[in-house]
């Protein structure tokens, strides 16, 4: 195959293969990104529910001296097409930019797994198994026969206990096995092993190793796959149909988007009715008589063809497990573990809305009590060096008010006022996350998200949209039906995130107590609902049913955790501080030449006449736009110019209207862009003027309650 | 066209019992929890069909239904080891076996 490649690029390349692509691909929540980040070290994130990998991510690392490009592939069940995630997964799979396929295989659940595993063998593509969570599976006292297993498929299959980096990087040494020396090399291959001595480091390296590789740039092309037939089989009838069809096929040109699927998964698909598949053959005669198979196969079972297969495939894999799961006696009696209680507690029916309701309170109280004990150290440190600064070189100096009170205080309001708020918020939702709480939230919550026209799953975004409302809208690729997807992202871009609620806590809970927080966040949570109620009218089409696995709690691990804690804190600091600061300088000069009037005049009508607040907020509520805590960060920086507290600025009436508006009238700019990401801009741009329309709507009723109430 | 009276139709599950010719079935909704069935037949549209048979829900495999979600919502049932939540509509359409001998 490399014979027609031109020698330059031998010559760059040298005369082996020294980079190698990997791509992971498993059913949702296997571990997939944890391996991955084992690997590259990149922060994937992680956690104990399906569907966090949204996009594929990419990384490389340096092994034994080659270079590993990895991907980890969105989770998915099958190679069907019943999503885009299968569509792209299946179309990169097969695709030149793949030499090796890690299949990362949930031991607990090795039947469903092995499952996609054998779709994955009907692509016929190098292929490594690794069997994760090796460690979970051995203290329910079970092992796995490997050396079975590898008879069975001949490939290589690996135990794996990703979480702790165990047998890891020997995925990487059977890569360059597979890829550099050509041959699937499996364990039930021992004898072929010691010839090649041992696995040192430097083994791969030498230089009487390369006379014997071949060169090759495409490890896929020469790749031979081991002849599977007796595993893959069907009955009869089927395949005597596939057989029919590979030759149909064979007789004919394929489209070049086809030609690198081999025939048989051609001919299975197409017994399928797989759309895609379908659209992209052009000779219709092999289309036709995919038909008339298909019916005369629906007429014999009596069910259609999918289920046929599907049912197949599963009996073989019930004999495979029978024959590999080695179940050792239980000693003694078995206990009642943790989780299942926890487990039972969390979707009672009503306990469990009790403990809902309670993590989310225990979310806010937490963040609140820790941020609030900080956020006051770091005022009372600000206000000492204040008056030392102010003293050495004199209050009226310009510099000192640019820098000082400007970037100073931005930058002390983004870590006293946002950021020790953000970080024990970051810590909370990690926990539930890695937990596996979410799934349970949505078995408990899909009858109530029905009548919003979604189903259940929509509260894990939702959920996650109290961190930050980004990650948490583009979570909502988990809904199945662009209706579901449109819905659940305009709810989720409502739900009051950690800026938000830096904001009302901040502003309100700092000056006006906890009651009158709770106020707000009920509005919010009305808004939210009748939204969705709105949304669910007006969008055609009716809500689908909710199918959802949820896999069992476990022990959230604590370095992963205060990992990830960590690394969103960074890109919080990276992100949003210099963008604080540089408003904060940029505010303290605009108020210095007074440049700020004309917008504020444009403004007035709506923020002083309509919601009653003073005419300098219509600027912080367009700053707000960029990122919703730099409506609180400017007014306190104002406040400190002005040296006056922000009780003194604002009524409190005028708090509360502030904090609601800045809460509702419209997704932060980045939560915009992926709500257009997601859905397309027009429907952005609708739930934006939507949420606009609402936030003025209420906050002006809510201050002509309040004029009302008090003229009497 | 005429006005034509809206069909009684009987129940889904009624209809599927007839064919197979035993009383002896009920959807999956209508199971206790705990109690451990045999699918017979998924009623439900292409799409749904092929995600359930994806995940192990296919005729002759065992079940055991494990829990009701309050006020009439999901069911969590136990397939292959492995938990899965499906919504009471999805659910109503997944007709069981409850003899064990059947198969």
């Amino acid at each position: 195959m490399s014979d027609h490649r031109p020698d330059i690029k031998l010559k760059n390349k040298g005369m082996y293969k020294d980079t190698i692509n990997i791509a992971l691909a498993g059913n949702p929540n296997v571990g997939k990104s944890v391996i991955f980040n084992q690997l590259t070290g990149l922060s994937q994130t992680i956690g104990n529910w399906p569907g966090k990998t949204v996009e594929r991510m990419e990384g490389y690392l340096n092994f034994l001296g080659y270079r590993f490009n990895i991907v980890d592939l969105p989770g998915i069940y099958s190679l069907s097409t019943y999503s885009l995630e299968e569509i792209v997964s299946r179309e990169y799979i097969v695709s030149d930019e793949v030499d090796v396929i890690i299949n990362v295989v949930d031991a607990t659940n090795l039947e469903r797994n092995l499952f996609f595993t054998f779709q994955l063998l009907e692509l016929e593509v190098p292929l490594i198994i690794a069997i994760n969570q090796m460690d979970i599976l051995r203290s329910r006292n079970i092992e796995i026969d490997f050396k079975a297993l590898e008879n069975i498929f001949k490939l290589p299959v690996l135990p794996v206990v990703a979480v702790h980096g165990i047998g890891v990087h020997q995925l990487l040494e059977e890569a360059i096995e597979m890829v550099v020396f050509q041959h699937p090399h499996t364990h039930f291959n021992e004898k072929t092993r010691d010839e090649y001595d041992h696995h040192s480091h430097n083994y791969y390296r030498t230089e009487h190793i390369h006379d014997k590789v071949k060169v090759n740039s495409k490890g896929k092309n020469n790749f031979k796959f081991p002849d599977l037939s007796k595993v893959l089989t069907f009955g009869k009838e089927v395949e005597s149909c596939i057989g029919k069809l590979i030759m149909e096929i064979n007789n004919n040109q394929l489209s070049s988007a086809l030609i690198k699927y081999p025939p048989r998964f051609l001919a299975i698909k197409l017994l399928e009715n797989d759309e895609e598949i379908k659209s992209s053959i052009t000779n219709k005669e092999i289309i036709k008589i995919a038909d008339e198979f298909r019916n005369q196969l629906e007429v014999i079972h009596g069910e259609d063809v999918h289920t046929i297969m599907s049912s197949e495939i599963y009996n073989k894999i019930h004999d495979i497990s029978d024959k590999v799961l080695i179940i050792k006696p239980h000693k003694g009696k078995k206990k009642v573990s943790l989780a299942d209680v926890i487990d039972h507690l969390t979707t009672h029916s009503i306990l469990g809305y009790f403990i809902l309701v309670a993590v989310l309170f225990g979310i806010y109280i937490f963040t609140f009590s820790f941020g609030n004990f900080f956020s006051g150290l770091i005022d009372e440190l600000y206000t000492l060096w204040s008056e030392f600064i102010y003293n050495s070189f004199g209050e009226e100096n310009l510099i000192v008010k640019i820098f000082w009170d400007g970037g100073l205080g931005g930058f002390l309001g983004g870590i006293g006022g946002v950021l020790v708020y953000v970080i024990p918020f970051f810590f909370v939702i990690e926990i539930l996350q890695d937990s596996g709480y979410l799934p349970r939230a949505a078995f408990l919550m899909d009858k109530i998200m029905h009548s919003l026209g979604v189903h259940g799953k929509t509260i894990i975004p939702m959920i996650l949209g109290f961190g930050c409302n980004v990650p948490a809208c583009a979570g909502c690729r988990i809904m199945e039906t662009e209706r579901e997807k449109k819905i659940s992202v305009a709810l989720t871009s409502l739900v009051p995130c950690a800026a938000v609620m830096t904001v009302v806590l901040g502003l309100v809970g700092r000056y006006l107590g906890f009651f009158w927080v709770m106020i707000l966040f009920l509005i919010n949570f009305g808004v939210i609902f009748l939204i969705g109620r709105i949304l669910n009218k007006v969008m055609p089409g009716e809500c689908t049913e909710l199918i959802m696995e949820m896999h069992e709690y476990r022990m959230p691990n604590s370095k992963v955790i205060l990992k990830q804690t960590w690394l969103r804190t960074k890109e919080f600091i990276y992100k949003a501080l210099p963008i604080i600061i540089v408003f904060g300088i940029l505010l303290e000069i605009l108020l210095i030449f007074n440049a700020l009037e004309p917008i504020n005049v444009v403004l007035s009508p709506v923020t002083v006449l309509w919601l009653g607040l003073p005419a300098i907020t219509g600027v912080f509520l367009i700053y707000g736009i960029l990122r919703k805590e730099l409506t609180l960060v400017l007014l306190s920086i104002l406040a400190n110019s002005l040296n006056v507290t922000l009780l003194e600025l604002l009524t409190p009436i005028q708090m509360i209207v502030f904090c609601l508006v800045s809460m509702l009238y419209i997704p932060c700019f980045a939560t915009i862009i992926i709500i257009a990401k997601q859905t397309n801009w027009k429907y952005a741009a609708q739930i934006s003027f939507l949420e606009i329309g609402l936030a003025l709507f209420i906050g002006g009723i809510i201050n002509l309650g309040f004029l009302i109430l008090t003229s009497f | 066209m005429p006005f034509q009276p809206r069909h009684h139709r009987p129940p889904i599950h009624r209809i599927a019992s007839q064919k197979i010719g035993t009383r002896l079935t009920k959807c999956l909704t209508e199971c206790e929890s705990g109690e451990e069935v045999i699918v017979l037949r998924v009623n439900a549209g292409y799409g749904a069909k092929t995600r359930l048979a994806n995940l192990g829900i296919v005729p002759g495999v065992k079940v055991k239904k494990t829990k009701n979600a309050p006020f009439r919502g999901p069911i969590e049932i136990k397939v292959k080891g492995s938990s899965l939540v499906l919504g009471r509509g999805l659910a109503s359409k997944i007709l069981v076996s409850c003899n064990n001998s059947y198969t």
